[in-house]
């Protein structure tokens, strides 16, 4: 090639990484440096949950995300939706989160979400949290996130299936104490809902094919009873 | 036994059903076969969002195609059109103990009040001025607690309808200004697209079809 069509095209390559050159470096936690390494598609799902939450809240809403982590799923929340805040009680995410995104759409904040006062959020998601949850405890967490909704507000929720644990490595198993069957997780969502819609996730691919072959469950309540 | 006995075996138990077609899917069976598979997927999706342990109204059902899929799981389903040889063929395909049909021009009717209000591939063929119409009778035929499930081809996909389609189209939507007069309508709205037999919630003006769900009625 010419040197100076060759020369032309750098510095037009220069151009696009001169405006890139102006953003902070991003930084990956432990969290997501260990997803990364280990178990890189699981980054890929797990964007795309948050992708379709967001999808379905739409633009122009305030969004709380409950065990935020490094914070990348509230980033994309606010990004799509808005105004995102996360709350996870490991101070260590928490302050990768607040270095990592810096701007008036998003924050976060160390807290254990059942101790935080009630708001009227738009929106309440939380992905990959519930299996965590002690069963006898879940149904005060749903309690909780009603009382975190606007009248109008829709929750969001994402969990591994039952079903898939089998196939799950020891690390993804760790800590989930409360892994849920679809029709256990629609009918807990059914007490505090008026109006519960299932999803299933495979790969970053979200339909609603029976729960039996899904790896991943999403519940949509809508219409928090009283 | 062998593999016929194995076989006679099998068919024996499927016993004797026969159902006819009508007009509207012999059309579209011999010129576009591969409609049924994603008409049939777009009812899939209604049935899963609001049909199980649900009383269902479907609200311009032609030949009822998509009712064994929406009354399977549900406790009633009432299919109405204002096509009565359509009617007709519904009637004798799919009406049972779960399943009834009325021939009726639907705009302004009270059938009820159903849990969930399905109506796919209707509200492109009626003039913008009765769109008004149209959503109070969704909302007329709802209970309380009622849902609103609505699919129409897309807009952005008109150029690429078969000229029966381009012709019976009169009232096409995009999926901003489906979502926006659900929205008059209802406190929740959730905006879906499908393409081939795939829903997905990806870039709305490449969406071939587009659904809105509605609930918590205003």
């Amino acid at each position: 090639m010419e040197k100076g069509k060759m020369e032309k095209e750098r510095s037009k390559w220069f151009d696009v990484t001169d405006r890139m050159n102006q953003e902070d470096d991003v930084e990956f936690g432990r969290h997501l440096t260990y997803r990364m390494e280990k178990t890189p598609p699981q980054m890929a799902f797990f964007l795309s949950h948050y992708k379709f939450a967001a999808k379905l809240i739409g633009r122009g809403k305030k969004v709380l995300d409950i065990g935020c982590g490094e914070g990348l799923g509230t980033w994309l929340l606010a990004v799509e939706c808005g105004f995102a805040k996360g709350v996870d009680f490991d101070e260590d995410s928490v302050g990768i989160a607040q270095k990592n995104w810096r701007d008036q759409r998003v924050e976060f904040k160390t807290a254990d979400f059942m101790l935080e006062a009630p708001g009227t959020w738009d929106a309440v998601v939380n992905f990959d949290v519930i299996e965590h949850i002690r069963p006898e405890g879940a149904k005060g967490f749903l309690r909780r996130i009603g009382d975190n909704l606007a009248h109008d507000g829709i929750c969001i929720i994402g969990t591994p299936s039952l079903e898939s644990r089998k196939y799950a490595p020891d690390v993804s198993r760790a800590g989930q104490i409360n892994v849920y069957a679809q029709e256990r997780l629609e009918a807990e969502m059914k007490e505090h809902f008026h109006h519960v819609f299932m999803f299933t996730g495979n790969d970053e691919v979200i339909q609603t094919m029976s729960p039996r072959a899904a790896d991943y469950l999403i519940a949509v309540g809508c219409r928090k009873r009283n | 036994m062998n593999e016929k006995e194995v076989l006679d075996g099998v068919v024996g138990t499927l016993g004797d059903g026969r159902k006819v077609l009508g007009k509207h899917w012999s059309f579209n069976l011999r010129n576009d076969p591969k409609r049924l598979g994603f008409v049939l997927s777009r009812y899939t999706f209604c049935a899963k969002m609001g049909c199980a342990g649900k009383s269902v109204i479907e609200l311009g059902c032609s030949e009822g195609i998509g009712t064994p899929i929406l009354s399977e799981s549900a406790t009633r389903y009432h299919g109405v059109d204002l096509d009565g040889p359509a009617i007709e063929t519904a009637k004798q395909n799919f009406e049972n103990e779960k399943c009834i049909f009325t021939e009726a021009d639907f705009l302004g009717k009270r059938f009820g009040a159903f849990d969930t209000v399905i109506s796919m591939d209707v509200i492109e063929h009626i003039p913008a001025e009765q769109e008004g119409l149209f959503f109070r009778t969704v909302i007329d035929n709802m209970g309380e607690d009622g849902i609103c499930i609505v699919g129409t081809p897309n807009i952005t996909a008109s150029a690429y309808a078969s000229p029966a389609s381009q012709i019976g189209h009169i009232n096409l939507y995009s999926a901003d200004r489906l979502a926006s007069v659900f929205r008059k309508y209802f406190h929740t709205v959730f905006q879906f697209g499908i393409n081939d037999e795939v829903v997905h919630t990806g870039y709305a003006p490449m969406a071939h079809y587009i659904v809105c769900v509605g609930c918590y009625k205003k």
